[in-house]
């Protein structure tokens, strides 16, 4: 059980590090998710005993609730991460009309340069505006790529 | 009474989510609230100061049984720094106009997970706080909403969330070595288990607390981030968030784990000097006014290592001190550079001073006790080190004062009034630190004998 256990986590960790490592950035999302299961599945294998269930323990041995109840508040955590990530994928995707990693160091790149010859970073002169009560509605209705362009 | 900062900051965070940030009616009343969190945090710390450290559980469960919140001189120094910062950052954004609705909340649910991880007792609970901390700063991250603000928080949750993971696995491994989750029982059991396991499980916390603080190897998300951000989110970032770090450091380093912590000196000592010389090397070579700094902290975060690896009472004792004064430097020269005026460029030059360590600002103290810390231990290396990285970020604060305030574009207008006045008060408050420095030393004295007061008994 130790074993089988372990090579779950050491799959589950070497995919999600594996698809990190691509270009895409709805892959490296399923690789953060991937390693947020792995870190979950090590939890639970943190307290490994086979017993009764711990609600109301009958026999000698019972099962260790508090490995679950960790891995429970775990799940949720990543779980909100990942919607909040998924959202913020799709934003980038939005203002660069990319999900490629190359794309947008390639923006970033040209940023760069920009920053050498003003010397100061502005954020308020860059690409789109700010976002207020119907701001959504405005970044999306931009031309995309603005940077890019310039 | 104990739980009253934790208290006001939660139900105050939840309340201000429902409500319109860009309101200023609504900024003002998250800004009343951040503050009273400040004060009860103060008498709170108060009262730890006179009757040492408080315990308690939470929801009437007994002792060893429920969650429980421990809070001892550290903390409160921690919290302390963490709630002033954030409430200078806030008064600053509100001052020049919040953009985001959620903007107030979010520093608030901030506040809120930083008070948590400083006042916990439970590793598990730990890192739930510090999840808390981190999801606030991510959405924070992409605050302005530009196409670059959106790619530098990409990479900052990308490279955090693998931190916290590893961070999430060193305590599930904790937990199965030694069976227990409440930071003082882990302290008890360590020295009982087997060796080799637990220097692997601290090998992992020092990684995750390292991407968290920027340490050199990990560093390569900082830059990118520090420079996409608006300057009262850096502030934040900087002179808050990356508090965790040290603090997760120094509690899990020089309190839970200190057998190892010497163990791993070594690491911390070639990995701090070696940030401390990139971090001094790149600002020099670096033009823009917030990839300068990003280095700048990542060189600054350098020293907080080398006074952890010189290790004893003196060592953690500087680090203390250190991650206090670099917390309020940075958190000062990132607004200060984002505005223009003579007195920014005042509050701005103190700041300098203070990074670069120089008498009348608070870093000369920071500095002043590295260097006590290092002769006490006799390695003359450090010392050079130190003299070294300081005259390394003389020379790089004052290429970026001379390049933002000497040579200024007559074009730009002075900024508003209001936030001119924090960055000022900012810049008195590190002038005081440096003329009176009895209390804060005072403080990190008992913050170490908390630490370290059982474990020097034989």
């Amino acid at each position: 059980m130790i074993l089988a256990l372990s090579l779950g986590v050491a799959v589950l960790f070497g995919a999600g590090a594996y698809l990190m490592l691509k270009h895409d950035l709805i892959r490296l999302i399923i690789g953060m998710v991937l390693i947020s299961n792995a870190a979950n599945l090590f939890i639970m294998s943190a307290g490994l005993t086979n017993g009764a269930a711990p609600i109301y323990p009958l026999g000698d041995e019972t099962t260790d609730p508090l490995v679950q109840a960790m891995t429970l508040t775990a799940i949720v955590i990543s779980f909100a991460v990942t919607a909040l990530v998924l959202s913020l994928a799709y934003r980038v995707y939005v203002s660069h009309l990319s999900v490629d990693i190359r794309e947008l160091s390639r923006a970033e790149e040209m940023q760069a340069d920009r920053d050498d010859e003003v010397g100061q970073p502005d954020p308020e002169k860059l690409g789109a505006p700010y976002t207020d009560a119907e701001g959504d509605r405005r970044t999306v209705a931009q031309p995309p790529n603005k940077e890019a362009q310039r | 009474m104990m739980e009253l900062p934790l208290g006001i900051l939660w139900f105050g965070a939840v309340i201000v989510a429902m409500l319109d940030g860009t309101r200023r009616r609504n900024a003002v009343l998250s800004i009343v609230i951040l503050a009273s969190a400040l004060v009860s945090t103060l008498v709170l710390g108060a009262d730890v100061y006179r009757n040492g450290t408080q315990e308690m559980v939470v929801g009437g469960w007994e002792q060893g049984v429920g969650i429980s919140l421990r809070i001892d001189t550290l903390g409160i120094i921690f919290a302390v720094l963490s709630q002033a910062v954030l409430l200078a950052a806030l008064v600053f954004e509100t001052a020049n106009g919040i953009k985001a609705r959620i903007f107030p909340a979010l520093v608030l649910f901030m506040g809120l997970g930083l008070t948590g991880v400083f006042f916990t007792g439970d590793a598990f609970n730990f890192y739930v706080f510090f999840e808390i901390a981190m999801i606030s700063a991510y959405v924070l991250a992409s605050y302005g909403e530009t196409p670059r603000q959106f790619r530098s928080a990409f990479i900052f949750i990308v490279v955090n969330l693998l931190g916290s993971m590893l961070f999430l696995i060193s305590i599930a491994a904790l937990y199965h070595t030694t069976g227990r989750l409440d930071m003082v029982g882990i302290k008890a059991q360590v020295p009982l288990v087997a060796e080799s396991p637990i220097v692997l499980i601290s090998a992992t916390i020092f990684v995750a607390f390292g991407v968290k603080l920027g340490l050199f190897p990990f560093h390569f998300w900082l830059p990118a981030v520090y420079t996409g951000t608006r300057a009262s989110v850096v502030a934040i970032l900087s002179g808050a968030l990356a508090n965790i770090g040290s603090y997760g450091l120094i509690r899990f380093g020089a309190d839970v784990l200190p057998r190892e912590l010497e163990f791993g000196a070594p690491v911390l000592l070639i990995l701090g000097a070696v940030s401390i010389v990139y971090g001094g090397v790149q600002s020099i070579s670096r033009h823009s006014a917030n990839e300068v700094l990003a280095y700048s902290s990542i060189g600054q975060v350098g020293y907080i290592m080398v006074a952890l690896a010189i290790g004893g009472e003196a060592g953690v004792f500087a680090a203390i001190l250190y991650t206090v004064i670099n917390g309020l430097n940075k958190a000062l020269l990132f607004l200060a550079v984002s505005m223009r005026g003579w007195l920014v460029g005042t509050a701005f030059a103190i700041g300098a001073f203070s990074v670069a360590g120089v008498p009348p600002a608070a870093g000369f103290l920071g500095k002043l006790v590295l260097f006590q810390a290092a002769i006490e231990d006799g390695s003359w290396a450090i010392v050079v080190l130190v003299l070294l990285g300081g005259g390394l970020s003389f020379l790089y604060m004052f290429q970026l004062y001379r390049r933002r305030f000497w040579i200024a574009g007559e074009e730009e207008e002075e900024s508003a009034h209001l936030p001119q006045v924090i960055v000022v008060g900012m810049a008195v408050g590190l002038l005081l630190i440096g003329l009176w420095p009895q209390p804060l030393l005072e403080l990190a004295d008992q913050a170490v004998l908390g630490i370290m007061g059982t474990d020097t008994a034989p």
